[in-house]
C-alpha cells in the first residue's frame, strides 16, 4: 500500500446514458451497456484510477446500511490492488445518480446526501486512520462529507499525517479546505473542488488574475502545487517555480467528464511514485491523464499507455 | 493456490482496549464471524470472534452441559452479556490466528478445519494486518480456481 485515500461520503454511482433526455418523460434502457454502477466518491474513485496505474491504495471512509456493502464489495471486485478499511454506521450510503445525454451533450446529476455520522463512528475512523498512516507514503483527502463531520475534520487529518511526515493531496470544497489551507498544516498538493461554484478561501473567481492570485496565496500557506479548473477544460497549475495555463489541442467531448477530476489526482501520484518529484512535471501529467478520461463514456479510468498517447497533444503557457 | 489468491483485501481491526460491543456492532454490520486484533502499527495481537464473546457471557459450566434447557432463561443471557459489553476486548480476545500472503491455500485450510475457525487473518512479514481469509473465501476461491482452469 503505498496511498491511502479518504473518503467520508462514499456513494454508489449509476450512470444512465440517455440520448434526447427529457425532463416529464419516461425514458426505458433496453441495452445494459447504456447503464453502470460502480463505487465512488472522489478518494474511491482515486483508488481506482491508481489501480489502473498498478498502484497499491488502502481506502479509508465510512460506509451505512445496504448501499455501504454493495459499494465495498464492487470496490473488492474491481481490483485486488484496493484494500478496504472502511467503517460501517447506521443509515445508508448515498447513491449518485448521473444521466448523460451524448446527443445533446448535457450531463444531470442527481446526488443523495449520506448518513448523519455520530461521534463514535467518527472517532473510529480517526483512530483506524492513523493506524493506516504508517503503511503509506500519500494520503489523498478528497470529496465531501455526511451532516455530523465537523469543519475542522480535514484540517485535522491533514495535520495527523503531516506530523506522520505523510505528503498530503486535498481536494475539497468550501469551509473544510479553507480550515484545512489556512492552518499550520497545508496540504502539499490542494486542488480547489470549483465544480459547485468558481469560489475558494471565501473569494470569488471571475478573472484569470483572480486564480493567479488565488494559487499565490494557498502557495504562501505552505502548498508547492496548486491546480485550479479553469474554464472547464482548462487549469491553472501553480509551483513555486511559476504559474502556467493548460490547454489541449484536443477536441474533447465535456459530457465524459465524470472521474476525470479523480484520474488526475491518480496521475500526479502515480508520477511522483513511479518517476520523480517535479510537482509541476506531474500535473502536467495528471492534467493529460484527465483529458485522456474523456475518450471514455462511462467511469472507465485511462490505462498509462492512454495518457503517454497524447502527451504531445497539450498546451502549455505560463502565465506568471 | 496460494492465500493472496483468494483473500479478502480488507483490514477491519479492533483495538485491545475497544469494548465487546463494537466487536458485535462491526461484525454484525459487516457480517463476519469475528475481528483481528491489532495494536497502533497494524501489527496483529489477537482475535476475537462470536464463540469468544458467547462463551463470555455464558457459565463457565456450560459447555460441559449437553443441552441448553439448564440454563433457566433466556434473561440471564441477556444479562451476562449486558454485563460484559462494556468490558475491553483484550479480555476476551485469543490468540493470533495468523497466514501469511505467500503461503499455500491448503495450509490455511488445514488451519481454519483443524481447529475449527472460521476467519484467518493474513499479515505481511512483520505480521502487520493485509487481510483476511474465511472458510467460504476458501471454497470460493477453489472452485473458481477449478473453472478458470477448464
Amino acid at each position: 500500500m503505498e496511498v491511502l485515500t479518504v473518503t467520508m461520503n462514499p456513494a454508489l454511482d449509476r450512470e444512465f446514458f440517455v440520448d434526447d433526455f427529457e425532463i416529464n418523460k419516461l425514458h426505458r434502457i433496453f441495452d445494459l451497456s447504456r447503464m453502470d454502477m460502480t463505487p465512488g466518491g472522489k478518494g474511491i474513485n482515486v483508488s481506482m484510477a491508481l489501480a489502473n496505474f498498478n498502484v497499491k491504495s488502502v481506502a479509508l471512509g465510512v460506509l451505512a446500511g445496504y448501499t455501504g456493502r454493495v459499494i465495498e464489495e464492487e470496490l473488492r471486485k474491481y481490483s485486488s490492488l484496493i484494500t478496504t478499511n472502511f467503517v460501517h454506521t447506521d443509515g445508508e450510503s448515498r447513491e449518485n445518480i448521473t444521466i448523460v445525454d451524448e446527443k445533446n451533450h448535457t450531463i444531470t446529476e442527481i446526488n443523495a446526501p449520506g448518513p448523519v455520522l455520530d461521534d463514535e463512528s467518527i472517532e473510529q475512523f480517526f483512530r483506524r486512520y492513523l493506524m493506516t498512516l504508517s503503511r503509506v507514503s500519500y494520503v489523498v483527502i478528497s470529496g465531501t462529507v455526511p451532516p455530523g463531520i465537523p469543519l475542522d475534520f480535514y484540517r485535522r487529518l491533514s495535520k495527523a499525517a503531516t506530523d506522520k511526515g505523510k505528503t498530503v493531496l486535498m481536494e475539497a470544497r468550501g469551509q473544510l479546505l479553507t480550515n484545512a489551507v489556512l492552518s499550520d498544516s497545508c496540504p502539499k498538493i490542494v486542488k480547489p473542488d470549483l465544480r459547485a461554484e468558481k469560489k475558494c478561501l471565501g473569494k470569488e473567481l471571475n478573472t484569470l488574475e483572480d486564480y493567479i492570485d488565488m494559487s499565490k496565496t494557498i502557495l504562501e500557506n505552505g502548498a508547492e502545487l496548486v491546480i485550479l479548473s479553469y474554464e472547464i477544460i482548462k487549469d491553472v497549475v501553480a509551483t513555486r517555480e511559476g504559474i502556467w495555463l493548460l490547454d489541449t489541442l484536443l477536441d474533447v467531448d465535456i459530457s465524459h467528464v465524470l472521474g476525470t477530476g479523480d484520474t488526475y489526482v491518480a496521475a500526479i501520484l502515480y508520477y511522483l511514485l513511479r518517476r520523480n518529484k517535479n510537482m509541476f512535471e506531474a500535473s502536467k501529467f495528471g492534467y493529460t491523464a484527465a483529458v485522456s478520461k474523456l475518450k471514455y463514456s462511462k467511469k472507465i479510468f485511462p490505462t498509462i499507455e492512454d495518457i503517454e498517447s497524447i502527451r504531445d497533444k497539450i498546451k502549455v503557457e505560463r502565465i506568471a | 493456490m496460494k492465500v493472496r489468491d483468494l483473500m479478502i483485501r480488507d483490514i477491519t481491526a479492533v483495538f485491545a482496549d475497544q469494548k465487546v460491543e463494537d466487536v458485535i456492532k462491526i461484525c454484525s454490520k459487516q457480517f463476519f464471524t469475528g475481528l483481528p486484533v491489532v495494536d497502533e502499527e497494524m501489527k496483529v495481537i489477537g482475535f476475537i470472534s462470536e464463540s469468544d464473546i458467547i462463551s463470555g457471557a455464558v457459565p463457565s459450566y456450560y459447555s460441559m452441559l449437553q443441552s441448553a434447557s439448564f440454563i433457566p432463561d433466556t434473561n440471564q443471557f441477556k444479562g451476562n452479556l449486558e454485563r460484559i459489553k462494556d468490558k475491553p476486548v483484550s479480555e476476551f480476545m485469543t490468540k493470533p490466528r495468523i497466514v501469511k500472503e505467500s503461503d499455500s491455500a491448503i495450509y490455511a485450510a488445514d488451519l481454519l478445519i483443524r481447529n475449527g475457525w472460521r476467519m484467518l487473518c493474513v499479515v505481511d512479514d512483520e505480521e502487520k494486518l493485509v487481510g483476511l481469509v474465511t472458510r467460504m473465501q476458501l471454497l470460493w476461491g477453489i472452485i473458481r480456481n477449478k473453472n478458470s482452469e477448464r
